[in-house]
């Protein structure tokens, strides 16, 4: 367990009884989590099990079809809610990096600043190149996303998410689409991240970062929660008979 | 209908820059001191226009000079010398010859003329009497090939022998030879024109003379098309945009309405618009200008498939874009402008130039309603020559602006397909992302042009109606 950096008491984002459908299929069947300010929550489980969805519904990329979802003091599946002032605070990094391809790095970084906060030009820049700097790109600035390596691209986009100040990191299985050899310069800035007191949920498949980095493991399967607790716990001595199976075939 | 209209405007507009030009010459005769009795008073002083189709006067072509004077009260004229001015020359067979005229009686009127570059002389051998008018007509002189106006001086004598100055007649305007009629006269002289010539297909389709004489003339009509489609499309880039969006609105009745608009424009034929558009419109005592019309038809059209062009580029975006411009907190305006449109722009631009080549092209079909263009300057001079050489040089003009552009798409589309496929990577590094693209959710999928069931043609040069 990683006990450097602070976990509140304060929830940062919590789901109550959470059901989504696609369709006639059920995705979600009622998930309560609660996330703490400061901590890091890694989601496993195998695919399908609505992992994704879960944590795409916290920023409403996915519209839950029941339960309710509160990211601090706002109920965001209040139809009331303007779910763009939420999202300003809500950071989310895909597993296709979505970077948009007509902008150059540092651009990215910039558009939102200056679209959503309404950030001068000049602080727009300024935090960009910091952001970059944090990622270790920035002789990468100027570079566009087509130029740069999947790795890079994948850091970039954490840059973007970062720029924004959130108050939460979504990660949807940011190292998926990286070739082996990049998915550790990934890693190593989303460890950093943790490090600094970031509140986090990743979703992943990669089990040495969920074991060393998390401070609570979450094993979903078939659109509920199966266990969760210390890392070390669900790891090496889960309870369930599906998360024995599900670890027994990634590790 | 519109045609008559036009001419009927430039008919009247005609009319009433004769009526100005009356009531000034008048002005200036009321106004201007009056002359002092004079034994010879110049009335007129013209030329036959000389002009192959037209009704001016060009300067170093033969021409015929008709000047008229009235022997005034108690005075008789024995000679007149008119000077030419200076740079006029004399055409083959060129001569003098004088009438006089009582009222409308044509009298009898021995004389002796000579003639030369300078001037003429009209010797009469029995004196002109008082009041007759004296009628000279110069034949196959040719005025200054410079363009200006110019005017014949010279003297007179009385019947009893004095000398004097005829005042300077009226202006005679002249316009410089054309280059067109010069290369024209040129070519006529050509032994090889007249054997090219002589052949039906190359006369029929190929004619010299007529394509000097169509390339100035249909160049007008070139930018009149060119003005319709210049204008008629940048209007149909914001209408098709529009309707784009209401094709992918929230609501289904709106999506519904767009998708009639669409279907029923692609779905009937431009030509049947146009009639529509333009007796239609006449019958709701609607009345808009044919070249404002024509554009607003054109336009209409066009926006239509530009809408279906735009959509498909749209929904070509890979939906992680929305996605990721929604988590930074962008509202649909802010995703729509800052980040789709931009990306949606370089895919669509080699379609949407193709749609600009098929609208341009489409321009010509308003001659059927009588705009004029390009189309309409070759059918009228395809029927005042009785040859087809003027619609080939029309295909000449089209060809001029459609050829580059579709070289422009081709170069295009390969640039935006070296951008896509990443050629601007370092070498070492291109290997690695081919792999990575097959796993990745491929962000930057290529633009598929949309499947399109009322394409016209199937290229960019595809048959017409």
């Amino acid at each position: 367990m990683s006990d450097h950096h602070e976990v509140t008491d304060k929830a940062v984002v919590r789901i109550q009884n959470l059901h989504k459908y696609f369709g006639s299929l059920e995705v979600l069947k009622g998930v309560d989590l609660e996330v703490r300010r400061g901590e890091v929550v890694t989601i496993l489980g195998p695919s399908g099990s609505g992992k994704s969805t879960l944590l795409r519904c916290i920023n409403l990329l996915e519209k839950p079809t029941g339960g309710e979802i509160w990211f601090e003091d706002t109920c965001i599946t209040d139809p009331n809610t303007n779910i763009n002032e939420v999202r300003e605070h809500v950071g989310m990094v895909f597993q296709s990096f979505n970077l948009f391809p007509h902008l150059s790095a540092k651009k990215n970084v910039m558009l939102a600043q200056r679209k959503v906060l309404k950030r001068s030009n000049e602080e727009a820049e300024r935090i960009a190149l910091e952001q970059l700097a944090k990622v270790g790109l920035s002789d990468r600035s100027e570079y566009m996303p087509s130029q740069l390596s999947g790795g890079q691209q994948q850091r970039v986009a954490i840059a973007r998410a970062l720029a924004m100040d959130p108050h939460v990191m979504l990660f949807d299985e940011a190292t998926s689409a990286l070739d082996p050899e990049l998915v550790r310069g990934v890693l190593d800035v989303m460890r950093e991240l943790a490090e600094g007191g970031m509140t986090m949920i990743v979703v992943t498949h990669e089990m040495g970062f969920a074991r060393d980095v998390a401070d609570r493991a979450v094993f979903m399967d078939e659109g509920i929660i199966v266990e969760q607790g210390l890392p070390e716990e669900v790891f090496d001595n889960p309870r369930h008979a599906r998360t024995r199976d599900f670890l027994g075939h990634i590790i | 209908m519109s045609t008559t209209k036009k001419y009927s405007t430039v008919a009247s507009a005609l009319r009433s820059f004769v009526a100005l030009v009356a009531v000034l010459s008048l002005v200036v005769c009321v106004v201007g001191p009056t002359p002092e009795a004079r034994a010879l008073t110049v009335d007129k002083t013209t030329a036959q226009p000389n002009q192959s189709d037209g009704n001016q006067i060009i300067g170093g072509v033969p021409t015929r000079i008709t000047w008229e004077a009235t022997v005034g009260d108690d005075e008789e004229i024995k000679e007149i010398h008119l000077v030419f001015p200076a740079g006029t020359t004399l055409g083959e067979g060129a001569n003098t010859k004088a009438t006089v005229l009582d009222g409308l009686a044509r009298l009898e009127t021995p004389q002796e003329n000579t003639i030369t570059d300078e001037g003429t002389v009209i010797d009469f051998a029995e004196p002109v009497a008082s009041g007759l008018l004296i009628r000279v007509e110069i034949f196959y002189v040719a005025l200054p090939a410079e363009s200006g106006h110019y005017t014949l001086t010279g003297r007179y004598v009385d019947g009893e022998g004095t000398e004097r100055e005829l005042e300077e007649s009226p202006a005679i305007a002249v316009i410089s030879v054309t280059v067109v009629e010069s290369i024209t006269q040129w070519l006529d002289e050509q032994p090889w024109v007249e054997w090219w010539n002589s052949q039906l297909f190359l006369r029929v389709f190929f004619n010299p003379q007529l394509i000097v004489a169509s390339v100035p003339t249909l160049f007008q009509g070139w930018l009149r098309s060119l003005g319709l489609v210049l204008v008629g499309f940048p209007l149909a880039i914001p209408i098709g945009l529009a309707v784009s969006f209401l094709r992918m609105a929230r609501f289904r009745i709106v999506r519904f309405f767009a998708s009639i608009y669409v279907n029923v424009i692609r779905g009937t034929p431009l030509f049947l618009q146009i009639y529509i558009a333009f007796f239609g419109l006449p019958f709701l005592g609607v009345s808009i200008d044919s070249y404002l019309l024509g554009i607003l038809v054109l336009a209409m059209n066009s926006s239509a498939y530009l809408a279906e062009i735009f959509r498909a580029g749209i929904q070509s975006i890979h939906k992680g874009q929305f996605e990721a411009s929604a988590s930074l907190g962008m509202n649909a305006v802010q995703t729509m402008f800052s980040v789709i449109l931009p990306q949606t722009v370089r895919r669509v631009i080699p379609t949407a130039t193709s749609e600009f080549i098929l609208l341009y092209k489409d321009t010509s079909l308003l001659a059927a309603v009588g705009v004029m263009e390009q189309m309409m300057f070759a059918k009228s001079m395809v029927a005042s020559s009785g040859n087809m050489t003027p619609y080939i040089v029309a295909a000449g003009y089209y060809l001029l602006v459609t050829l580059p552009l579709t070289k422009i798409i081709g170069s295009f589309e390969k640039k935006l397909a070296a951008a896509e496929g990443h050629s601007s990577e370092p070498p070492d590094k291109k290997k690695k992302r081919k792999r990575l693209q097959k796993t990745e959710d491929a962000p930057s999928d290529s633009f598929a042009p949309p499947h399109d069931n009322f394409r016209r043609g199937n290229g960019l040069m595809g048959p017409k109606i």
